[in-house]
């Protein structure tokens, strides 16, 4: 054997420090379905598991040594530091607003959390691996958890639909990742990051190839136009508490897995082809996004499009390239995190029958039947359309200030002009929220306490970030000096 | 608590109003009444409060007074940064004073959601004030944004029958301009860093940037357009009849007293000192379409069936005059104009309210449906003459001295001839708003139910004679505010043309 493949056979004391968070993540899944099996009185503690083992990963996470371990295979830093304080953030509120939820649909089944748990494993590995298969591995991970996530409601036509669909453009979007991955593998002898600095190997074709199937399979993860278009229909189908995940921490860590990428590869900045196409599909996501966003009818393909709007926006970032605008990446997903989320676990604690449709126009009068979640929903949206004072703002304004210093004007003021488009749909829904009379004489479902504290943490989460956003640009851009970027 | 209150000042008063409406959230649904007293106590405590801004305001002084400076986002060089000088001090004190008012009408006349609408308008105040008083532009740039969201619920929510498109026209037309401003901002602040190598949004830092041509023009346009926007300036102006006749009557009060002046505030304050050539190259367009308001808005005025869309269209029409004073740009026209922004605020305040009050009891705002109703509702109609006489510039009344001094200051600047068709609109402005004072309350009668109107009711009398007081104070000692203006408008006059000549000596 080779020293190298040896590395790989010792496993050291550090090694498992280091993966420990994982550990906990994947033992707490298989402890739910242990009891699910053979101790069934004891499901309403699923969530509480989930939740411990979430915030035991997240503890095993702060206390790692930095470095990289598994032979340089694997790292933690502040970086994933930061990213995994997101993550873990999101599979919190996801399981939060999940518990609820499943209660309200009658369907409290441990694979539930169980399979949230390992997507959220994989996301991790995704960001914390320094080797492309290990990357894949974490992506497969998550890919198949949610694959069955999004046909959890076996008995329902859209939810199986949802399934399907996921099911097969992901492994689509897997293949295209996976060819990327063989070509740089090709290209550099080895699948591990490092070996793609190596001089000269930016300029390869097999090299721009890989690493634009690489883009484009990230890019369906992230439902960036034209690879966008399974978005709507599963986030219609799945659970909302999924969709709440899906539709955030997975597209951050894409994110990252791209900056990881191509910072090797580059680090003086990406060569013009790859950013004019980048910009390109930019310019489509948010376009697109905002445009068809304006037309939807139901509450989660509105979501969904204007998930795709965002994504728009983030990928600016990529085309700039940079410290600061990595930096603005990191903050724009955190204030994107509290909104979207909370504006997930508000539709799912204004919907009283989880199998059937999500039609804004049901939301009428929730105003003044369900105040606070109705609250929660408008600021959430004010946030994701950008209004100052709530999280959303900081987003863009980082966003927007990395794209005008490095001279982007064009790409700034298409994104502005799409911000202002993106308000039509979101006051459409505050407008049906407040000043709409109620269709049904059914309230929403009671706000149960689980509810009600997911909510109030996003609100919370919007004002913070949107008020003091001053420790958490601190924090990201020192997250950001680990890759070797420029400025 | 002393510090609190010398020290400061401002930022209590700014954030008084948001306390207030955050108390306001916690209270049950049972309480709703009491909401809006507790509102009212808020904001008539805010306007005791900001009284100390007036009398403690030093005239020797020119720069910025009453300042706080706090660190926000110091990797990029934001700072909770505020001061007054005389011209934000007094569109403060016309807010903290037209925000009780309005509330005080509310008082009796709003039923629904009682406790959203006083949370909306104490959120408002906060959003007003606090453009008003930021020398910070991110900061600034917050509070300007921060006022849509409550503006668009107290539109929607509590408007007349078109009061969604209404809200939604205001929202999205102000927004398109704000949004380009934002560019701007940013902009400006990476040129400040790339020239001195430190990161400031601080106003009195980006004043010393100067650009080259073309792009001051463009940074100069995304400013002006924001803020010509939120005037309106004519053609912008469309959003602002609906939004007006669709509004609430304490809507009304707020929009055209405050919103309205602080599009001509933050050109006052931002775009003309950041970016002076420009301003001045683009003076004469400015002046010009102030006098195309000026008139177009009198003969728009002049046939109006409603009586709200009549005040509203006057207001384009008033500050068209406004504009044209701040599009001269010489010492006094300034001073008239920014003096004239307040007058605005008082008489057109009171006519909303008085509109109002006539709404309030015959749920119609048509002309034609009243008529010869002087004799039922005296006291009524007293106030409105009164009103009317400001708002067409009577001299006695505060009205006559904004003009006159816009006028005279226009006629010694270099374009002579604005004053002269600006002179019309003034005559203009007599004959609809008289006309409309004669079809409403004199003229025979028309409808017999007009017959029992009843008179103002105490609260409402109150609340607009507080305006007719002010107008009558600043129609009689004019001094009393042109001292404050008078230094203010000199630096600031100083400041830009000293940027101007730095600007071309090399």
């Amino acid at each position: 054997m080779t020293p190298e493949q040896m590395q790989i056979v010792q496993f050291t004391r550090a090694d498992f420090v280091a993966i420990l968070p994982e550990i906990i993540l994947a033992a707490a899944g298989c402890l739910i379905l242990l009891i699910e099996a053979f101790v069934p009185n004891l499901k309403r503690w699923f969530s509480t598991i989930a939740l411990a083992g979430i915030g035991g990963a997240l503890y095993a996470l702060v206390q790692a040594p930095y470095g990289t371990t598994f032979g340089g295979r694997f790292e933690t830093s502040p970086l994933t530091l930061l990213i995994g304080l997101f993550l873990g953030a999101c599979a919190a509120l996801a399981v939060l607003v999940a518990k609820p939820y499943l209660e309200r649909a009658g369907e409290e089944k441990g694979e539930f959390y169980a399979l949230l748990l390992w997507g959220h494993l994989g996301v991790s590995l995704m960001t914390r691996g320094l080797d492309l298969l290990l990357v894949f591995i974490g992506l497969e991970t998550l890919s198949l958890s949610f694959y069955v996530l999004a046909a959890f409601f076996r008995g329902v036509e859209a939810s199986s639909e949802a399934g399907l669909k996921y099911f097969l453009t992901g492994a689509f979007g897997s293949a295209f990742t996976l060819y990327g991955v063989v070509l740089l593998f090709g290209a550099a002898g080895t699948s591990r990051l490092e070996a793609l600095a190596r001089p000269g190997l930016g300029s390869s074709p097999a090299v721009a190839f890989g690493l634009l199937l690489l883009f484009v399979g990230f890019a369906f993860k992230m439902s960036l136009a034209p690879f966008h278009a399974w978005a709507p229909d599963v986030y219609q189908g799945m659970p909302t508490p999924a969709v709440l995940y899906l539709s955030v921490a997975p597209k951050g860590a894409s994110v990252i897995v791209l900056y990881r990428v191509f910072a090797e590869v580059f680090s003086t900045g990406l060569p013009d082809k790859f950013r004019t196409a980048i910009a390109a599909i930019a310019i489509v996501s948010m376009t697109l996004g905002n445009v068809v966003a304006l037309a939807q009818r139901d509450i989660k393909r509105l979501l969904a499009y204007s998930g795709i709007a965002h994504m728009g926006y983030v990928t600016i970032a990529l085309v700039v390239f940079g410290r600061d605008a990595l930096a603005a990446v990191i903050v724009y997903f955190f204030a994107y995190l509290v909104s979207n989320a909370g504006a997930f676990a508000a539709v799912s604690a204004l919907y009283r029958d989880e199998t059937k449709a999500h039609p804004v126009a049901m939301l009428a009068g929730d105003g003044r039947r369900t105040p606070f979640a109705a609250g929660v929903l408008a600021l959430c949206l004010f946030s994701l359309a950008g209004i100052p004072a709530t999280a959303g703002f900081i987003g863009k304004f980082f966003l927007f200030k990395a794209a005008l210093q490095s001279g982007l004007y064009t790409l700034a003021l298409i994104g502005i002009a799409n911000s202002l488009v993106s308000v039509g749909y979101y006051l459409k829904v505050v407008y049906i929220l407040y000043m709409r009379d109620p269709v049904d004489d059914e309230p929403p479902p009671a706000l149960a306490p689980a509810d009600r504290l997911a909510l109030a943490l996003c609100a919370i989460g919007i004002f913070a970030i949107g008020i003091f956003p001053g420790t958490l640009w601190r924090l990201a851009r020192h997250a950001a000096e680990t890759l070797p970027l420029g400025p | 608590m002393g510090s609190l209150f010398t020290e400061h000042l401002l930022t209590v008063v700014v954030f008084l109003p948001a306390l207030g409406a955050a108390l306001i959230l916690l209270f049950p649904r049972s309480l709703e009444k009491e909401a809006k007293v507790f509102a009212l106590l808020v904001a008539i405590a805010d306007c005791l409060i900001s009284l100390p801004l007036w009398t403690r305001f030093d005239l020797a002084q020119k720069g910025f007074q009453f300042r706080e400076q706090v660190d926000w986002i110091p990797a990029l060089g934001i700072s909770y940064s505020l001061g007054i000088d005389g011209i934000s001090l007094l569109l403060v004190l016309l807010t903290t004073i037209l925000t009780p008012i309005a509330l005080l009408f509310s008082l009796t006349h709003v039923e629904k959601e009682i406790k959203g609408y006083s949370i909306a308008f104490l959120l408002l105040e906060t959003g007003m004030l606090g453009s008003l008083v930021a020398l910070d532009l991110a900061l600034f740039y917050v509070f300007w944004e921060v006022m849509l969201v409550p503006m668009y619920f107290i539109i929607g929510i509590w408007g007349g029958p078109r009061r969604i498109y209404a809200a939604m026209k205001f929202f999205i037309f102000t927004m398109a301009g704000s949004l380009l401003m934002f560019l701007a901002i940013l902009f400006i602040a990476i040129r400040h860093q790339a020239a001195t190598g430190v990161w400031s949004f601080a106003l009195e830092d980006l004043y010393r940037l100067s650009f080259s041509g073309r792009v001051e023009t463009l940074l100069f346009a995304a400013f002006a357009l924001a803020f010509a926007i939120k005037v309106p300036v004519f053609p912008l102006h469309t959003w602002l009849p609906d939004a007006h006749t669709e509004a609430p009557t304490a809507g009304s009060i707020i929009l055209a007293g405050v919103l309205l002046k602080l599009g001509v505030y933050g050109y006052l304050r931002f775009a003309l000192p950041l970016f002076p050539d420009a301003a001045i190259r683009y003076a004469p367009w400015l002046g010009a379409l102030g006098i195309v308001g000026v008139i177009y808005g009198a003969f728009v005025a002049y046939p109006q069936h409603d009586m709200k869309r009549l005040v509203a269209y006057s207001s384009v029409s008033h500050l068209g005059l406004v504009v044209m004073g701040v599009g001269a740009f010489t010492t006094i026209s300034l001073q008239g104009s920014i003096l004239q922004m307040i007058n605005h605020g008082l008489s057109t305040g009171a006519l909303f309210l008085l509109v109002g009050v006539l709404y309030e009891r015959t749920h119609t705002r048509e002309i034609s449906a009243y008529g010869g109703i002087a004799s039922v509702v005296p006291v009524t109609t007293a106030l409105f003459v009164i009103a009317t006489l400001s708002s067409i510039g009577l001299p006695g009344l505060n009205g006559f001295v904004g003009e006159f001094l816009i006028l005279v200051g226009t006629w010694s600047s270099p374009h002579r001839w604005w004053a002269v068709a600006a002179a019309t609109g003034v005559i203009l402005s007599a004959i609809y708003m008289l006309w409309l004072v004669q079809r409403v309350f004199w003229n025979p009668f028309r409808n017999e139910q007009n017959r029992s109107l009843r008179d103002i009711r105490p609260s409402e009398f109150v609340a607009a004679a507080i305006l007719v007081v002010l107008m009558v104070w600043i129609g009689v000692r004019p001094n009393d505010v042109l001292d404050r203006i008078r230094g203010s408008v000199e630096s600031l006059r100083e400041t830009v043309v000293s940027k101007q000549i730095a600007n071309r000596a090399p």
